[in-house]
């Protein structure tokens, strides 16, 4: 046998190696600097024209216009995640390191949310206005960052697994935008009561809103409840994406 | 330290690889031989754990490719087809983040790190980005990649693809050098090229292994009959390809 023995690579530190790469290739290139400034000045500019409209002293008017921001610009960052690798036909090098599906999709999910996360992190600047302006309300605040932490993390883990059924980035981008639109515009009450207009004996949009739309969730979160029917279904639609992509990545190989 | 046993591949309606069948020992330089298309990379995706073989066996360093395909690729060094590297990391980061997924790290990862960027004359593109490097450096670095954990299999898919042909007989030497205590196999579908480095050469074509002979053979035959080794391996596909 040859001289050099490897240890085993554990599976946490399987998920942390990919995640590490994966950032490292955000800001490597250019995507992470045109991204973050293209999302920070368009929520924050979204948020400031409410607030010299409203004058009100809290963040309600940022977190009600963020779900539809993030219906385009999370499928703009989970695109490339798999369909370049598949483009670059890094996938094969990838796959065949000992790194099992599972660990190479949490590991590139846990890059792309530290880094929407860190896009979030743009809107402190807002949240130090208030307080130096007056007493907003920091447990809804706080909700409400934890709303769209787990609504982000939904869009970003169906994104991905759009992105595994892809090899085009453009085609992944325009059906998880497709679907991140209805998802989000099922939880709209306007949405739902045109809906409902169309099928008064199916009660089509608050049916869908009901089963479907994560915004009755998000919404507890930004009224500062966290309610365990939220983290649950945030936390249950996350995780089943991410398995779907382990599972699409495994039947991309045959 | 490679069996393959009756390996069936499919794509689609398209048979692949057909029933083929060998083995690669521990110590042995093994080239793999045949023309575009012939099967030699579906065959070799398989040993990768990339692509599963529809029916048959494989086995690496005697792990199962279907049943252990994580203890297949800690004893596999593996060079794809195509070499596809992360084109926006810089050398030696994208040669640490193979070896750390290969499970080494700290001073075992560091001279690891040292003996390939050495025996693959990387130094003067260690601190570039990838897509700075020129194809042959691109090859070794895919090279140097597949080796930093020093693997005891090691299957490289056109390994001398784009060297130029002073590198090519350093490539040799280089493989040769690894050859103690460890089972390689590389394709290529040029002839001389394999014959100078193989003990043994595999010849397949329409995924149907047609020879598997030792080089000194061959060459023994090319000698009684006046030609060369590429006359015997290309006398060997148009026989059993006009038997087939």
């Amino acid at each position: 046998m040859t001289a050099v023995a490897t240890s085993r690579t554990s599976w946490l530190g399987g998920v942390r190696l990919v995640a590490g790469r994966e950032v490292a290739s955000y800001f490597d290139t250019a995507i992470a600097y045109v991204y973050g400034i293209g999302f920070v000045v368009l929520a924050n500019s979204i948020f400031m024209n409410e607030f010299f409209l409203t004058g009100t002293v809290d963040m309600a008017s940022y977190f009600e216009a963020l779900p539809l921001l993030l219906a385009i610009f999370i499928p703009a960052v989970t695109m490339r995640l798999w369909a370049e690798e598949r483009r670059q036909r890094t996938i094969e090098l990838l796959l065949t390191l000992p790194i099992t599906p599972m660990q190479a999709v949490v590991g590139k999910f846990a890059a792309s949310l530290a880094l929407y996360g860190v896009f979030l992190l743009g809107s402190l600047p807002i949240v130090g206005m208030l307080s130096a302006l007056g007493h907003p309300d920091f447990g809804r605040i706080a909700g409400g960052y934890a709303g769209l932490l787990l609504l982000g993390g939904q869009l970003l883990a169906f994104g991905m697994f759009v992105s595994a059924l892809s090899g085009d980035q453009i085609v992944a981008f325009v059906a998880s935008t497709a679907v991140a639109f209805v998802l989000v515009l099922t939880g709209n009450p306007q949405v739902v009561a045109v809906l409902d207009g169309l099928s008064p004996s199916l009660q089509l949009g608050t049916l869908l809103r009901e089963s479907i739309s994560p915004m009755p969730h998000y919404e507890a979160f930004v009224r500062g409840l966290i309610e365990l029917p939220a983290l649950v279904y945030f936390g249950g639609m996350t995780a089943v994406f991410l398995a779907l992509n382990a599972v699409a990545l495994d039947r991309a190989r045959a | 330290m490679i069996r393959v046993e009756n390996v069936t591949k499919r794509y689609g309606e398209t048979l692949a690889v057909d029933a083929v069948s060998f083995t690669v020992n521990s110590g042995e330089i093994v080239g793999f031989l045949g023309p575009n298309g012939a099967g030699k990379s579906t065959v070799l995706k398989m040993i990768s754990t990339w692509l599963p073989p529809d029916s048959g066996r494989i086995e690496v360093a005697g792990h199962d490719v279907v049943k252990e395909p994580l203890e297949v690729r800690r004893a596999l060094g593996y060079l794809p087809e195509h070499n596809a590297l992360y084109d926006g990391m810089r050398v030696d980061r994208f040669l640490r983040f193979v070896g750390r997924a290969r499970g080494l790290d700290g001073a075992k990862l560091a001279e690891r790190l040292a003996w390939v960027v050495d025996k693959c004359s990387l130094q003067a593109v260690v601190a570039k980005r990838v897509n700075q490097c020129s194809k042959g450096y691109r090859q070794r670095i895919g090279v140097a990649g597949s080796l930093i954990h020093d693997p005891p299999v090691i299957v490289l898919d056109e390994p001398t693809h784009g060297l130029d042909p002073l590198q090519v007989v350093a490539f040799r030497d280089f493989l040769r050098g690894l050859r103690a205590d460890r089972a390689t196999l590389f394709s290529s579908h040029i002839v001389s090229e394999v014959a100078a480095i193989s003990d043994r050469i595999l010849v397949i074509n329409h995924g149907r292994l047609l020879a598997n002979a030792p080089t000194a053979e061959l060459e023994a035959k090319a000698k009684a009959s006046g030609r060369d080794v590429e006359g015997v391996v290309l006398e060997i596909v148009r026989a059993k390809g006009a038997a087939a």
